[in-house]
């Protein structure tokens, strides 16, 4: 059975303009799958559509067996834990620190009383610790996250994605404010969640050469409708040039 | 070449001024209370009036309130005492209503609460803001009596008014991706504003806090003359109106500047270390 199922999905944010019309695809354990479109696109939307932090307006999400769509509350929370979220801009808590950021990412499991005290178990926190040493920055793990640079900042997004214990991780554009170095870093960081963990991985990108070259298959996305979907070896010249537009592809190489 | 689109006054010369109608409403505001100030002037009684004694009076009496100040009816020690008082009723007033207002600035952030909840408490609080801290006293007052109990909450309640608009707006100004990711975590409404909202605003809050402190500093000396609520406020009152002593008005005026200086200085140093870049 997959692990992700979107059928039929169609999303908009006022009555008069479709950002997302009629997506349908499955995503299996362990893959790695990427989303590029031109920017507008509905990639985003997309990717927030399936931890349900937009509502959908038609359609079906079924992640595992469950029905995204028709989740009480606490089953919404605990939905979110088994989803991990990395954002372009990091989105960490800036005056805090990094180890304190990363246990964030607990949350999900904890009572309000246990989250507001901020309660957390010495396997949590060594868990936390074998994270950031993996990811090369137990050293800053003391530090304000606003001392680190961009590319620290997102692998502490990263470990706080991946303390969730999640068996999905969605990224956002996570290497859209990086430079080529850190991006690097950061797009082996995620291929090695998928192959080393088994964690399935939905990363929206703008970069088409990195998502040929990091993802096993590839879904182009054009004015919020699928225009490609496919494993990535089949993304041609003339395929890349449906999804963008053919005329801005040819002045600006990405 | 003339470019389009430049902008000039009458005389030729360039505008830098967008001169939009607020700017011009505001100068022609002023122009005209400039001009009502002088008819003001003109129109006054000035019959019995020696302007040059009056002058010379006015001086003196300013020579003795602040270059002869003196305590007479009063010791040092009560004059201390009476100051504690003063700092004492701020104080209440000012960590009570910060602990309330924390909880009601949260439901009345836009980015925390539900739009029609907030919208209430925003409309509760400027209603409460628009009158003034003394007139709450005294209303009060009807209830408790004229003294402290009534000056307090009449300050507390005021101070609320005034922090729950300062604290909800600096809840608002929280980065929206910061709590977009602390939701999908799978982390309650409680665990974001513990761990995501106040730690990313505590210095603001505690810049408010300090600074509606030094106001309801103040405003606690005038009530104490006002409203009976007792401190320094009380005995500047009873020697300006009741004893017409100059000497002891200035020693207070003193008292109450040394107050003000010290809770400036404390202000600057905690903006210094919560802001050290600004
Ligand atoms: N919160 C929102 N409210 C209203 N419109 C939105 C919102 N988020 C995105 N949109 C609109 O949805 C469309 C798709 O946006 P987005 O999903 O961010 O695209 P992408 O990530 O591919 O650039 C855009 O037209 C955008 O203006
Ligand atoms: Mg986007």
């Amino acid at each position: 059975m997959s692990l992700l199922k979107v059928v039929g999905l169609d999303k908009s944010y006022h009555s008069n303009f479709r950002v997302l019309t009629d997506i349908n695809f499955e995503v299996d354990t362990g893959e790695f799958v990427s989303i590029i479109g031109p920017s507008g696109a509905g990639k985003s939307t997309l990717l927030r559509c399936i931890n349900r932090m937009v509502e959908v307006n038609e359609g079906k999400i079924l992640f595992g067996d469950l029905d995204v769509g028709n989740l009480s509350k606490k089953a919404l929370r605990k939905l979110r834990t088994n989803i991990g979220m990395i954002f372009q801009h990091y989105n960490l808590v800036p005056r805090l620190t990094v180890i304190e950021n990363v246990l964030h990412g607990r949350f999900g499991y904890k009572t309000t009383l246990q989250g507001i005290l901020g309660k957390f178990t010495e396997k949590e926190k060594e868990h936390a610790f074998f994270l950031l040493e993996k990811l090369g920055i137990s050293d800053h793990a003391y530090k304000r996250c606003d001392q680190l640079s961009g590319g620290q900042q997102q692998r502490v997004g990263i470990a706080r994605a991946l303390i969730q214990e999640p068996k999905l991780v969605l990224c956002d554009e996570p290497i859209a404010s990086l430079d080529p170095n850190s991006s690097k870093v950061i797009m082996d960081h995620l291929k090695a969640i998928t192959s080393e963990l088994n964690i399935t991985c939905l990363v929206n990108l703008h970069q088409v050469d990195v998502a040929i070259n990091y993802s096993d298959r590839i879904i182009g996305l054009n004015q919020g409708e699928i225009v490609f979907d496919g494993p990535s070896q089949m993304l041609t010249e003339g395929r890349i040039n449906s999804i963008y537009g053919t005329e801005t592809r040819q002045f600006i190489t990405v | 070449m003339e470019v389009a689109n430049i902008r000039r006054k009458r005389d030729g010369r360039i505008t830098i001024k967008a001169g939009s109608k607020a700017e011009a409403l505001m100068v022609s505001t002023l122009m005209i209370l400039a001009v009502l100030t002088m008819i003001g002037f003109l129109l006054f009684d000035y019959s019995g009036l020696e302007l040059k004694k009056a002058i010379s009076e006015t001086g003196n009496n300013l020579k003795t309130m602040f270059l002869e100040p003196a305590l007479t009816h009063f010791s040092w020690g009560e004059a201390i005492y009476q100051v504690g008082i003063t700092v004492g009723l701020a104080f209440l007033a000012t960590v009570l209503g910060a602990v309330i207002s924390i909880f009601l600035a949260l439901f009345a952030a836009t980015n925390l609460s539900n739009e029609w909840v907030s919208k209430v408490i925003r409309i509760f609080v400027a209603v409460i803001r628009a009158v003034p801290t003394v007139l709450w006293v005294l209303i009060f007052a009807i209830a408790a009596g004229l003294g402290s109990e009534a000056a307090i909450i009449g300050m507390l309640f005021h101070s609320i008014a005034y922090l729950v608009k300062a604290y909800s707006e600096v809840f608002e100004e929280v980065d929206e991706g910061t709590l977009e990711a602390l939701r999908a975590t799978g982390s309650n409404w409680w665990h974001i504003v513990m761990h995501g909202v106040i730690p990313s605003t505590l210095t603001y809050l505690m810049s408010w806090t300090f600074l509606r402190f030094e106001i309801n500093f103040s405003v606690a000396v005038a009530m104490g003359a006002a409203a009976g609520a007792g401190g320094i406020g009380f005995e500047l009152f009873m020697a300006s109106g009741f004893y017409f002593d100059l000497r002891e008005v200035g020693m207070i005026t003193y008292a109450i500047l040394v107050v003000a200086i010290i809770l400036e200085i404390i202000s600057t140093r905690l903006k210094n270390r919560y802001f050290p870049s600004q």
